[in-house]
This record gives C-alpha cells, structure tokens and sequence, in this order.
C-alpha cells in the first residue's frame, strides 16, 4: 500500500556510468579500492565517481590521505584509454587544490604524467596537458618541471599538437620560463615561437608573446631576438585586437630593447609610435608596459629627441591612480629629460 | 487468573460457545511481586515449551497430581469446602434428624419396610443390557464449511483517485535530493574556478610588479654599463691625448738637445773621416786602383807565360829524353 513515506528499498540506480558511492566516511576508501579492482568496468565507473567528488576540497584530502596518488600513478599506464582519460582527469582537477599540487611533487606525478604526452587518445593529451598547465602556475612547480627537463619536450609538441592544445602548452613554456629561460633557449624555442606570432587564434598568440618575455630576460634571449628579426613582428603586434597580445608584445620589446643592438632595431621597426598610442591605454597591463618600452628606449639619443616632444601626455599619466603606472611614467620622464 | 470473567453458557441449540478476549498466557514470575501489575499487559510472555503448568509427556498413565508440584489451591479450596459441607451436614443431621431410640439389651435394631408392598432389596441391580452399534463404515460426510459467526460491524471503504499518489508531493524529494546535488556539484566546481581565478589575478599583479622591477634593473644595468663603458673610453682618449701631449713634448725638448749635441759633431766626424782617409785625392787613388793592379796583372802574366813556355820545354826534354831510353832499351 503506498504511503506518503519513500520506500524502504535502496533507490533506484541513476547514473549507470559512475560507481555508488558509499554514505560518508566510507565513500572514498571504498573507491580507492575499487581502483585496483581486476575488472574493467569496475575501474571506468570507480574513476568516474572519484572525479566529480575531488572537486570538494575536503573529499580530495581525504582522497590524497587514503593513498590514492599511488593508485593513480599505476592507473596512468593502464591499457584501456578511458581509464587514462579519466585518471589525467582526476589529477587535473586535484592540482587545483594546493594540498594536491603538494602531492604531485610529493610523490612525483609529473614524471609518469609526461611519459603520457605521447599518448595516441586525444582527449588524454589535452588532460595531460592541463594538468602541467595548472602545476607549471605554481611557483615550486615550475621549479621541478625545469628540472626535470621538461622544457625540451614541450617545446618539440608546440608545432605538432591541435590549437586548443597548443595554447595551453605555450602557456605552460611561459610559466617554465619565468623560472629559468635557458633550457628553452637552448632547444630553440624562439623559432617555435616566431611561427606561433602569426596563428590566428588570440589565445595562441598572447601565451607565445608571454612565453617571448620570459625568454627574453637573460642576456643570450635578447641577442636571440635581435638575431630572429622579431623586432618588427612585435612592432606588428603592437596594433593587435587582443589586448594580452599587445601588453605582452610591448613587454618583450621593453625587455629586449635594453641591449644596444635591440634599441636600434626596435627604433628601425619604428617602435615609438605604437607605443606612444599605447600609453593611452586603459588597460594597465599594457599601459605599463609601454611606459617602460619607452624608458628603455629612451636611452638612445635620437630616440629621446623625439620624445621630448611627447612628454606632456607622458605627464598626463603621472596622475593615474595605480602605483605601478604613476612610477613607470615618472621614471619615463625623468630618463627622457636626462642631459648628459 | 481467577478474576477474569469467563463466559460459558448453553446457547438454545446447544451450541457450546466459548468467548474472552484471546491473551498470550502470561508468565508467572517465580517470586511474588510486591505491587501487581495493574492495568498493565503482562510483558513477560512465558514460552510455553518452558512453562511448568504445560503438561509434558503421555498423559494416559500420569497422575493428575504428581508429588512435587503444589496442591492447587482452587482444588484444595473445593476440597476443602466439600469437606466442610459434609462435615456441616452431619452435625445438621445430628442435630435435627430423627433419632431412634437405642435398643434394648439382647435386642438390635434392624431396618423395616414399613410400606404396603414388599420390595425386594437386594445387593443385585437390575440391570438390562442394551446394545447399539454404529453401521459399518459409511463414509464420513463433508464437514460442513466453517462459516464462523458474523462478529463486529461491516465497514466500507473506497480509495479515491489521486488519494494514494499525489504526484506534487512524492517527487519533491527526489527533485530536491537530484537539483541539491546538482548545484552542490556545480557550485563546487564553479568555486574553485574561481578560486583558481583569484589565483591567476593574484599571480598576475605580482608579475606585472616582477617585470617592472625585472625591466627597471636591467635597464639601469644596461644603462650603467654604457655609462661606464663610455666613461672609460673617454678616460681612455683622454689619457691617450695626454700621452701624446707628454710624447711630443719629448720629443721637441730630445730633438732640440741633439740638435745642440750634433753642432759640435760635424767638424770632428770630418775630421776624423780626413784622418781616416776617406778624402782622397782622385788621380793619386785611380793611380793606386786601377793603374798598379794592371801592371801587377801584367806582369805576373808575362811570369806566367815564362813559366808555362819553361814548363813545356821541360815536358818536351822530358819526352824526347824517354822516347830516346825506350829506343835504347828496345835496341838491347
């Protein structure tokens, strides 16, 4: 007889393709078993459930408590490529938390993790790719990964891979090279960037424009730069719709015009009238960038000739509100208006 | 047990019926409680298997009452009363029944049938003896169906559409549980987008900060650098023009001491040369030259030429002198 109560009985099975999981405390050490089960649709429908629960911090620290990073690093070679698919998706979504990335470097994840970047599975390789993406935007992170000699690697995959990969490997190169620039100039990795300046998608173009400001940090990136004629592309770029693009155009242009040979081919690709647009710019990013594009430039005597011209809308900037942009338009005044 | 009413009649049929409100027999405890239970349902059911009234085993050959147990005090009341009944009667008859008198000596009392007729009293009945039997084996007829006595009130009932499932109510639950769960998720997942976001943001500003500084200090490296770098070039053509200064002086103040130490010196390299014999007289030198050599040459030719012709005549002396010994020798 029906009653106003719901039955006794266990409710009926929703979602066929994800495990049950248990009441509570129970939950995740039974999935984390269920991992290592022998049968195949076990693992799928377990990994599946595993995913959408790490998405709460405190289940991904009972999962990252319970040991289910070493289950997961053997599930990485597993045959089956939804299991892979999966597993790089769980470790994606637990590099969000801090106490994952912890455990990534803990129990060296990313090793076993870049053996995957070969893998045939389109959808692994993106996985793959956004969880070196989130691990190379921590600091520490990108220490390792420059450490372990990833650079290379990646640098090679940036031609090959499909767009939305590619952007997310370019952005990963940049947050390596912030770290430490050498080990992408060493495996030319401004000639990689130079043919991703001109892709169409703005996404590819801002991580490969920020990717150039890293490398162009040390010394031997800026001679690199001079020597590719990538000055008058940036110059190109200075007029772009994306505004990413543009702020990091400039910062390149900024960082590499502070050896003599960038000045004067910055100043042949008649960079100063770009950037004296720029200065106007709302955004801040690029505003500032700007500024310190023509600061540096201004060092060179002709160069300051013509901007002492420009001094008032250089002055007018000194009244903006962020700290950042008032010093880069004082110290842009002062350099201009210096007498030998 | 003895308070209950029990309801036992003889219905006008004949019909034995037995009614009282069906009870699990309670459980009697072993020791006396000292309040009873009032008003209360007896919880402790006694197991029946367990229950020292139940009578066990074959009950043909068992007495009724065996030795151990205790006398039944309804029994032993009955007993008792009985007992007392008969007791009372007799001393009711002994108080109020007739009484003969006692007999006399040598005579007894005998009992007479003082009716009008004899009847003859015997210890033997009279019995008559009365058969029946059963006929053999006819068939047990159908029991007939067990319709029992229609008790209590009839009562309706008709469920009406939409009382047992009303849709509305049911389905909240499962709505709230499934759109619950749905939100939790989504707004985890958007929580920690933005989170991540934050993050991102943070990061950003840092960098923006780290570029500048990154920027400013290579720039006034660079710039540091020229400066010194021109600094010492023009340190270095300075000191260059002061040397050059320092060596023409030198050389003016070195070229005009020599100049003054060289006056001095013509007249006496020339006399020096003139005693040395570098100035000669031209006739007086051809003469010595050329002229003396010649007639040295030529006169040692002419010795020569003697020499040679002296030579030739000793060779031909010679020759004839051997030509003539050979010819001597040959002869003898």
């Amino acid at each position: 007889m029906a009653s106003p109560q719901t039955s006794e009985q266990p409710p009926p099975h929703i979602d066929p393709t994800q495990a049950p999981v248990a009441f509570g405390n129970w939950a995740l050490p039974k999935l984390i078993m269920e991992l290592q089960d022998v049968e195949l649709f076990t693992r799928q429908r377990a990994l599946a459930a595993l995913c959408d629960l790490v998405h709460d911090h405190e289940r991904a620290y009972e999962a990252i408590l319970n040991g289910c990073m070493e289950r997961l690093k053997v599930l990485l070679q597993d045959e089956d490529n939804l299991v892979r698919v999966k597993t790089t998706e769980v470790l994606y979504v637990l590099a969000s938390h801090s106490l994952g990335r912890d455990a990534f470097l803990k129990f060296d994840i990313v090793g076993p993790l870049a053996n995957l970047l070969e893998d045939p599975e389109n959808a692994c390789r993106k996985n793959v790719h956004q969880a070196l993406n989130r691990i190379a935007e921590f600091p520490s992170g990108a220490v390792f990964m420059v450490c372990m000699g990833l650079v290379p690697r990646l640098v090679m995959k940036v031609s090959d891979e499909e767009e939305n990969i590619r952007a997310l490997i370019l952005s990963t190169l940049s947050c390596c090279v912030s770290v430490n620039a050498l080990p992408a100039l060493e495996s030319d990795a401004i000639l990689v960037l130079r043919d991703q300046l001109s892709h169409p998608s703005p996404a590819i173009r801002q991580a490969a424009t920020s990717a150039l400001v890293g490398i162009s940090v040390p010394a031997d990136g800026k001679m690199k730069v001079c020597e590719e004629d990538l000055l008058p592309m940036l110059v190109k770029l200075l007029s772009d719709d994306d505004q990413g693009v543009v702020a990091n155009a400039a910062g390149t242009i900024m960082n590499t015009a502070v050896i003599t040979k960038g000045k004067s081919e910055a100043l042949n690709a008649g960079a100063i009238t770009p950037l004296l647009r720029l200065v106007v710019s709302e955004n801040v990013a690029v505003c500032a960038n700007a500024l310190r594009a023509l600061t540096v430039l201004a060092e060179v005597p002709r160069a300051r000739a013509q901007l002492l011209e420009h001094v008032p809308l250089l002055k007018t900037r000194l009244a903006h509100p962020n700290s950042i942009i008032q010093r880069a338009a004082s110290t842009a005044i002062e350099v201009i208006s210096w007498k030998p | 047990m003895a308070s209950n009413l029990q309801a036992q009649h003889e219905t006008q049929s004949g019909v034995y019926t037995f009614s009282s409100r069906p009870r699990a027999v309670p459980n009697r405890t072993k020791y006396r409680q000292t309040d009873p239970l009032l008003n209360e349902e007896q919880s402790s059911y006694g197991n029946i298997m367990y229950d020292r009234r139940v009578v066990r085993g074959n009950t043909y050959a068992q007495h009724i009452l065996p030795i151990t147990s205790q006398p039944d005090p309804v029994e032993f009341l009955k007993q008792q009363e009985a007992r007392r009944r008969a007791m009372s009667r007799k001393r009711l008859k002994e108080q109020f029944g007739p009484k003969t008198p006692e007999p006399l000596e040598g005579r007894k009392n005998i009992d007479l049938q003082t009716e009008m007729y004899l009847e003859e009293l015997s210890d033997r009945i009279e019995e008559v003896s009365v058969e029946c039997q059963t006929d053999m084996f006819l068939d047990k007829p159908d029991t007939p169906l067990f319709i029992p006595a229609k008790t209590g009130r009839d009562a309706a009932t008709q469920i009406e559409e939409g009382e047992l499932f009303d849709f509305d109510m049911e389905v909240q639950p499962v709505l709230q549980v499934l759109v619950g769960k749905t939100i939790e998720q989504a707004l985890l997942e958007v929580l920690e987008e933005e989170e991540l976001a934050n993050l991102r943001a943070q990061q950003q500003t840092f960098k923006e900060i780290r570029d500048a500084e990154l920027v400013e200090v290579q720039r006034l490296e660079e710039r540091e650098r020229r400066l010194r770098v021109e600094k010492e070039n023009r340190i270095k053509q300075q000191k260059a023009v002061l040397e050059k200064e320092k060596e023409t002086a030198d050389k003016i103040a070195a070229r005009a001491f020599a100049q003054q130490y060289l006056s001095d010196l013509l007249p006496s390299v020339y006399s020096n040369l003139r005693d040395c014999g570098y100035f000669y007289d031209p006739v007086q030198r051809d003469i010595e030259t050329e002229f003396l050599p010649w007639l040295m040459q030529e006169v040692s030719n002419a010795l020569e030429q003697k020499y040679v012709a002296r030579t030739v005549l000793d060779m031909l002396i010679q020759d004839v002198t051997n030509q003539r010994f050979e010819a001597f020798q040959v002869q003898e």
